[in-house]
């Protein structure tokens, strides 16, 4: 086959990229609370779940092939020991990078490396995964100085190579099994299913598992793009049939075969064994543990973790072991996106979906999480691309690329390629306008950065919960958590058409019934409701103002001519106002009069003392307690009835 | 070692106790009136403590229980949360990065982070460590008309539970909440009524820690032994072939090494 070009893939992950840049910025400037959909209830999310324990869990390839060719000897694995490498660099590169948009102050990642609490599975990680970067970039080093023909560097590398080979595998038998023991502190909180004192063991089993898997998905998918003649054997001439299947007991495949295919099915076969001796592992302690029962109960979560195992493990073994599966390289990067998709879905079940039915409140990841997350994925397949262009990753691809016809593009040519044909390509004018257009239409529509904050936040009127309006909904903070008043029964009660006066205390000038919200318009605090713009209009007609602009003369009439105007050198408003008193009692010394108390102070202020009064008089105590209102305070529904209830 | 003693029974759910703590955390009022409706448990980065019904009439207030062996301190990689010898568990901004494992480790959920800053950090109460050593009580003790809360030595506190589910038999339910829950808790609860609604956990259960420190302390261990046996399969493997090569130099044939 040939080569396709890996022009569109790139002008997508450029997209992506530059995408979660947008996103970064978006959460460094607004921060956390306000850009991802993470809360007290779910700490943990996409970032960290997806990008960092995903994200590592699937560079294993650069020690399990490490360990195959320095430790074991096994020099058929030797071509994708690079590859590998460069996969782990990326892997974990990718991971920290997300990481340091995911923890709440950035620039206190150091932290770890001064102050240290030995006892914290995190901090366990936190040094390994460190240390751990520096290995894959010491096992990088030589691949890339080789082209710089510093002779003498890559000489004394390869010379520790051995120990460092050794240092990188010890390390990552440390983290990976200690990222699945980080979830071992919440035996109440994760799901059952998931949950098990076995985690650490499952945790680096799948990721050496899916790590191959990974390993042989990248150098499929390479070969697919830039090279196929090592995987997907030398371009058929003639009429393009490949393989002749003999139809004796054993068929032997005779088409031409890349030679790297044997080495990379071989990995997946390492690869499905390990899953293989998870998924029995898994399994036996599902029965042990007597969690199996969750499975039954039919619900998302026992869905997910069939999908979990099947998609994950029995689909890839189930490929391995067909013949006719095993001799295309087509079925067995189908085989490896399987076992890959596996290891994904369980860390962002172990991490994420295990979490959802104790949290109470679903965890949906904003635009700038997905943004950021997939934007850093991006980001290492370009750099992955980019290095492997550029450098003797696929040694031999990499030669024969400079040697061929197709000569390979100078660095970072997508990016150049972007700028140069925005006029001239179609696709690139759509990419270009997206890439400008959505982080705008996102600033400009996102509703976190509408939503009022809390101290400003309006007041919801009532609403009817009859035809005729005799019980009216308050909600004010539209929580979710409303007084049913019934407002025809107070009427009733209380003189029947005479006696709005009772509660209803003022309407603005002009208007007959003005809702309680539009002065008491803040939930919790007094709000300013002094409209100064309709005093000096309304001061000037009823003052009889002359002249061209009669409001621009009113100024005298309430501040005091010679002084600064200021609202403390004005009339106070009980001068003009008095007559609209309610009942006719001036506010309590220190209140300000031109702020309408809050809402909740309003609301409150009328109920109560009635009520108060009443439970006096009919003896009945419940009349005067919160519960008598606020239903939600008798037995509050129902967000809590779930914890109530386990 | 202090503790406070939470008498469900005489709780009234009047939140003087959560003004108390708002005011003396100097909390941002307004918000915690909010964060009352809004947040799960009432507990916010505005409002450390909060009243929940635990049942038709009864309510109890809910803050750091300050476990005497605490997920949140084991689980800090910084080492940013301490529990003191005075019982409280204390948080130090000056140390944390922000990787709210805290939040996901402590069991009762009551860690919170301040989500609306840009520059934020965790939340929860400190057991009010500025008063005692002025010898003060906690805010929220004092605040309470009730006598619901009330503080003390735990040990004493642990008695005093006794002797009123002694004193008055069939009151309460005859369980102390916070003797021996996760290890043990400086907050204790008694009450006439299931303590679900605060996520106490209905059976036998040991502290967070135990689940994984036996495990972290095992990590030398395993890496210095996977180190080491990697060194010797390596040495065996040379070794044979080694000598396999010079067995085939002595015959004089090629072989294939790779087997």
């Amino acid at each position: 086959m040939k080569a396709r070009s890996p022009r569109l893939l790139k002008d997508i992950l450029w997209i992506l990229a530059l995408g979660g840049l947008v996103g970064g910025l978006f959460r460094l400037w607004f921060g956390l609370g306000a850009t991802t959909g993470l809360s007290d209830a779910v700490p943990w999310g996409l970032w960290k779940v997806l990008n960092m324990i995903a994200g590592v869990a699937l560079s294993t390839s650069g020690f399990t092939v490490g360990l195959l060719v320095y430790v074991l000897r096994r020099e058929r694995f030797k071509p994708l020991l690079k590859p590998a490498i460069l996969l782990a660099f990326l892997g974990y590169g990718s991971s920290c990078l997300a990481l340091l948009f995911d923890i709440g102050l950035p620039h206190r990642f150091w932290h770890p490396f001064v102050m240290w609490n030995h006892h914290s599975f995190l901090f366990e990680v936190f040094w390994c995964v460190m240390l751990y970067f520096t290995v894959t970039c010491l096992e990088l080093l030589p691949s890339i100085l080789e082209r710089y023909r510093a002779e003498k560097v890559v000489r004394a590398l390869h010379a520790v190579a051995f120990g460092v080979v050794v240092f990188g595998i010890s390390l990552s038998s440390l983290h990976h099994s200690s990222l699945g023991s980080l979830f071992l502190v919440t035996p109440q909180r994760l799901h059952a299913l998931w949950y098990s004192p076995m985690l650490p063991l499952f945790f680096i089993l799948s990721a050496i598992g899916g790590g191959l898997m990974m390993l042989v998905l990248v150098r499929i998918l390479h070969a697919h793009w830039y090279d196929p003649e090592p995987v997907f054997g030398p371009v058929p001439e003639g009429d393009g049939t490949v393989c002749v299947l003999d139809t004796g007991a054993a068929p032997v495949p005779r088409g031409p075969e890349g030679p790297e295919l044997p080495a990379l099915r071989r990995l997946a076969d390492i690869g499905a064994c390990v899953l293989g001796v998870y998924f029995v592992l898994k399994v036996t302690e599902l029965l042990r543990s007597g969690d199996w029962r969750a499975l039954g109960a039919g619900n998302w979560e026992s869905w997910l973790f069939v999908a979990e195992l099947a998609v994950g493990i029995l689909l890839p073994v189930i490929l391995l072991v067909t013949p006719s599966a095993r001799r295309s390289p087509r079925a067995l990067g189908v085989a490896a996106f399987c076992g890959v998709s596996g290891l994904v879905l369980n860390r962002l079940d172990v991490g994420i979906f295990g979490y959802w039915r104790d949290a109470a409140v679903p965890y949906v990841p904003s635009l700038t999480e997905w943004a950021v997350s997939l934007g850093v994925v991006a980001a290492a397949c370009l750099a992955f691309m980019a290095i492997a262009e550029n450098f003797s990753i696929f040694e031999d691809g990499w030669r024969r690329l400079k040697q061929g016809p197709q000569m390979y593009r100078a660095s970072f040519d997508a990016f150049t390629h972007v700028l140069d044909a925005v006029l001239t390509n179609g696709l690139q004018r759509v990419s270009l306008i997206a890439v400008i257009a959505l982080p705008l239409a996102w600033v400009t529509l996102y509703p976190a950065f509408h939503e009022p904050s809390h101290t400003e936040m309006d007041v919801a009127p009532p609403v009817g919960l009859d035809l005729q309006r005799a019980t009216l909904r308050m909600d004010g903070t539209g929580a979710g958590l409303p007084v049913d008043f019934p407002h025809a029964a107070h009427q009733q009660r209380l003189g029947g058409e005479g006696s709005c006066g009772t509660c209803h205390h003022v309407s603005l000038p002009g208007d007959q019934s003005t809702p309680c919200h539009r002065c008491h318009r803040n939930m919790i605090a007094p709000t300013d409701i002094f409209d100064h713009h309709a005093h000096t209009a309304y001061v000037a007609a009823k003052e009889q103002l002359g002249g061209l602009r009669p409001a621009n003369r009113s100024c005298a009439v309430c501040h005091d001519a010679d002084a600064t105007k200021t609202a403390g050198s004005s009339k106070t408003c009980l001068d003009c106002h008095r007559e609209d008193l309610w009942r006719d009692v001036p506010p309590a010394p220190g209140v300000d009069p031109k702020l309408a108390t809050s809402y909740q102070g309003a609301m409150h202020g009328l109920c109560i003392d009635c009520h108060a009064e009443e439970a006096a008089r009919t003896a009945d105590a419940g009349l005067a307690e919160c519960g008598a209102c606020h239903a939600d305070l008798r037995m509050r529904e129902p967000a809590d009835a779930r914890v109530a209830s386990r | 070692m202090y503790g406070i003693l939470v008498d469900v029974t005489r709780c009234q759910g009047c939140e003087k106790c959560v003004a108390a703590c708002v005011d003396a955390n100097k909390l941002d009022a307004d918000r915690a009136a909010v964060d009352r409706f809004t947040a799960r448990d009432g507990l916010s980065a505005d409002r450390l403590t909060s009243i929940l019904p635990v049942a038709e009439g009864r309510f109890a207030r809910k803050s750091c229980l300050h476990c005497l062996d605490p997920a949140c301190v084991s689980a800090c990689l910084v080492g940013g949360l301490t529990r003191g010898d005075d019982g409280a568990v204390v948080y130090d901004p000056d140390k944390c990065i922000g990787c709210r494992y805290c939040m996901l480790a402590c069991p009762f959920h009551v860690p919170r982070y301040e989500w609306a800053s840009t520059v934020p950090y965790v939340k929860k109460c400190a057991f009010c460590v500025d008063r005692l050593q002025e010898g003060l009580q906690p805010a929220c003790v004092e605040g309470c008309p009730h006598g619901a809360l009330t503080f003390g030595e735990r040990g004493e506190l642990l008695e005093l539970a006794r002797k009123r589910l002694r004193d008055a038999p069939g009151k309460y339910l005859d369980h102390v909440w916070g003797e021996s829950e996760f290890g043990g808790t400086a907050v204790l609860y008694i009450s006439d009524v299931d303590l679900a609604a605060l996520d106490w956990p209905a059976r036998e259960t040991e502290p967070i820690p135990h689940l994984t420190e036996p495990l972290i302390a095992q990590t030398p261990t395993i890496g210095l032994g996977v180190a080491s046996s990697l060194l010797g399969v390596n040495w065996v493997i040379r070794r044979r072939m080694k000598l396999a090569r010079d067995n085939d130099d002595a015959n004089g044939r090629e072989r294939d090494h790779e087997g």
